[in-house]
């Protein structure tokens, strides 16, 4: 609580923005899933988005690497229009190969971790870097031990994902998407599916990142908004209805829908 | 009362004379090779078909379907006779003979290879189909977020994890493809049941003969399940997953103890 508040609006010029969303609108059908959604991230800047089950979380994060399409407004990545280029106005999807070459750049977490089951944990991390980014074996070989260190996983290195724990699986994909060298990383509810004794060893790894990297994280874990966010949005029914600082957020809310979901969530 | 002709019988089925027939033991390569190409060809059409089918393109769905539709909805004998006889007489195709080094390889055996492949294609589609959707989308999403395009994340993540479930009933199919090489005959393709019927033709032995013929084609699907079952054995044990004791091992308990 000790880290300053940012003030969601200001753009600093000396801070560069990882990511910038203008007015995102999606639906899935006729659903309304996100509502003119604003947001601008910096670089080391980790910054946590709570609120309700099918608020739309997941889905605008989703959208920030293109796992989703959107239907109006821009995504900015790095200063590039993340999926889509705009001709006369209207946003034109990227080609396939565009998509995949940005996609590399943006590291992302799954809830049900999605670990390649055919493949050891050094093998998973080693995937990427080899087939897409052309990596030779040596240099991405040790890159991915070091990172299988970093994430103390060492001596799993042969282990196959189904000998490994959810929270051990969880940090090899923290390791796997790491090993791209991304510049943001997506955290889609990391912990969500880990038994309660390893959502710990999870968060460990994500604290220390968050220290350099720059993060958002879909999570409940207020614990680890507290440590390690420095900006809190909480979105409601597909529109961010309220953000600011941890300490904002959970001991001063504003809003009472925010008061409310706190209420269930902070016990 | 029907006279058994031992001496028949037993000429046509112990191999060491019945393979002195150069009819049966080309008769018995043909059908064993002409399987074999039959089905690698089948699991690449059927591969595209599948894909095809799965695509976002509505032309590519709808032509894999018409594919599926009407081979799976046609008779193979039918599809082979028209191939070999049908596009012979309208100089569409006329399969002529192709001569690699040593070998010949007749028009019907070419015609007959094709017809089986294309036929079974239309099948092997809904075995790959069924394989590739059995495998949690979330890896497709994995793999997109590491910024592979589609053709790496099929190849490397999500075809490999399909081919374990494709792999059982694939080599059912390939059982069947064994059998199936049987309808060669109608076109004369010289596979093992043309050799069989052409000694017949002969001697007019058919019950003898046709009990030999069939004879092979269990000796031929018997070893094939034998092998089946090592493939599959092996598969499981790749990824650290218990299985049973494999086929062999349950045959001939301890034969098995060097199979991996």
């Amino acid at each position: 609580m000790t880290i300053p508040g940012q003030p969601p609006t200001a753009n600093p010029a000396a801070l560069s923005s990882v990511v910038k969303a203008e007015a995102v609108n999606k639906y899935f059908g006729s659903l309304h899933v996100l509502k003119d959604i604003n947001l601008e991230v910096q670089k080391n800047e980790t910054v946590v988005i709570i609120g309700p089950s099918g608020s739309g979380k997941s889905t605008f994060l989703r959208c920030i690497n293109h796992l989703e399409k959107i239907n109006s407004g821009h995504i900015y990545v790095n200063g590039h229009l993340n999926g889509y280029s705009e001709r006369n106005g209207k946003l034109i999807e990227d080609s396939e190969n565009n998509i995949a070459r940005q996609r590399a750049e943006i590291g992302m977490v799954f809830q049900r971790f999605n670990l390649f089951p055919h493949m050891t944990a050094l093998e998973n991390i080693l995937e990427a870097p080899l087939r897409v980014r052309q990596t030779p074996l040596a240099q991405a070989k040790a890159e991915g031990e070091r990172l299988l260190a970093r994430v103390g996983l060492a001596s799993k290195r042969d282990s196959y994902p189904n000998q490994l724990s959810g929270g051990q699986q969880q940090r090899v994909a923290i390791a796997r998407a790491l090993a791209m060298r991304p510049s943001l990383m997506l955290f889609d509810e990391p912990t969500s599916a880990l038994d309660p004794e390893m959502i710990g060893e999870v968060l460990d790894v994500m604290k220390e990142l968050a220290q350099e990297m720059t993060m958002i994280v879909v999570s409940h874990e207020i614990g680890f908004a507290k440590a390690a966010a420095r900006r809190v949005i909480f979105i409601d029914e597909g529109q961010i209805l309220e953000r600011g600082t941890p300490d904002q957020i959970f001991n001063s809310p504003q809003h009472e829908r925010t008061r409310a979901f706190l209420s269930k969530v902070l016990i | 009362m029907y006279f058994f002709d031992w001496k028949v019988f037993l000429q046509y089925t112990w191999p060491p004379t019945a393979l002195q027939n150069p009819l049966i033991r080309t008769g018995l390569i043909v059908t064993v090779v002409v399987s074999v190409i039959a089905q690698v060809l089948g699991v690449i059409f059927g591969l595209i078909a599948a894909l095809g089918k799965m695509s976002r393109l509505v032309p590519l769905r709808w032509l894999s379907e018409a594919y599926i539709w009407y081979f799976r909805g046609t008779p193979l004998l039918v599809q082979m006779s028209l191939l070999f006889f049908g596009f012979g007489v309208t100089h569409i195709y006329n399969f002529p003979t192709i001569s690699l080094g040593m070998i010949a390889v007749s028009g019907a055996i070419q015609a007959g290879t094709l017809a089986l492949a294309i036929n079974e294609g239309a099948y092997m589609e809904e075995i790959i189909r069924a394989g590739i959707e059995s495998i949690d989308p979330g890896q497709m999403e994995a793999a997109k977020s590491l910024g592979m395009n589609y053709r790496l994340a099929m190849s490397r993540i999500i075809l490999p994890q399909a081919a374990k479930v494709i792999i059982p009933p694939l080599g059912n199919e390939f059982n069947n493809m064994m059998k199936t090489t049987s309808l060669m005959q109608v076109i004369s393709a010289g596979e093992l049941f043309y050799a069989y019927t052409q000694v017949n033709a002969r001697i007019f032995k058919p019950f003898e003969l046709f009990i030999a013929a069939s004879l092979y084609y269990l000796f031929l699907t018997t070893v094939w399940s034998l092998i089946q079952a090592r493939i599959e054995a092996g598969l499981g044990e790749r990824k650290g997953v218990e299985r049973g004791p494999s086929m062999m091992q349950r045959l001939f308990s301890g034969a098995g103890k060097g199979v991996r």
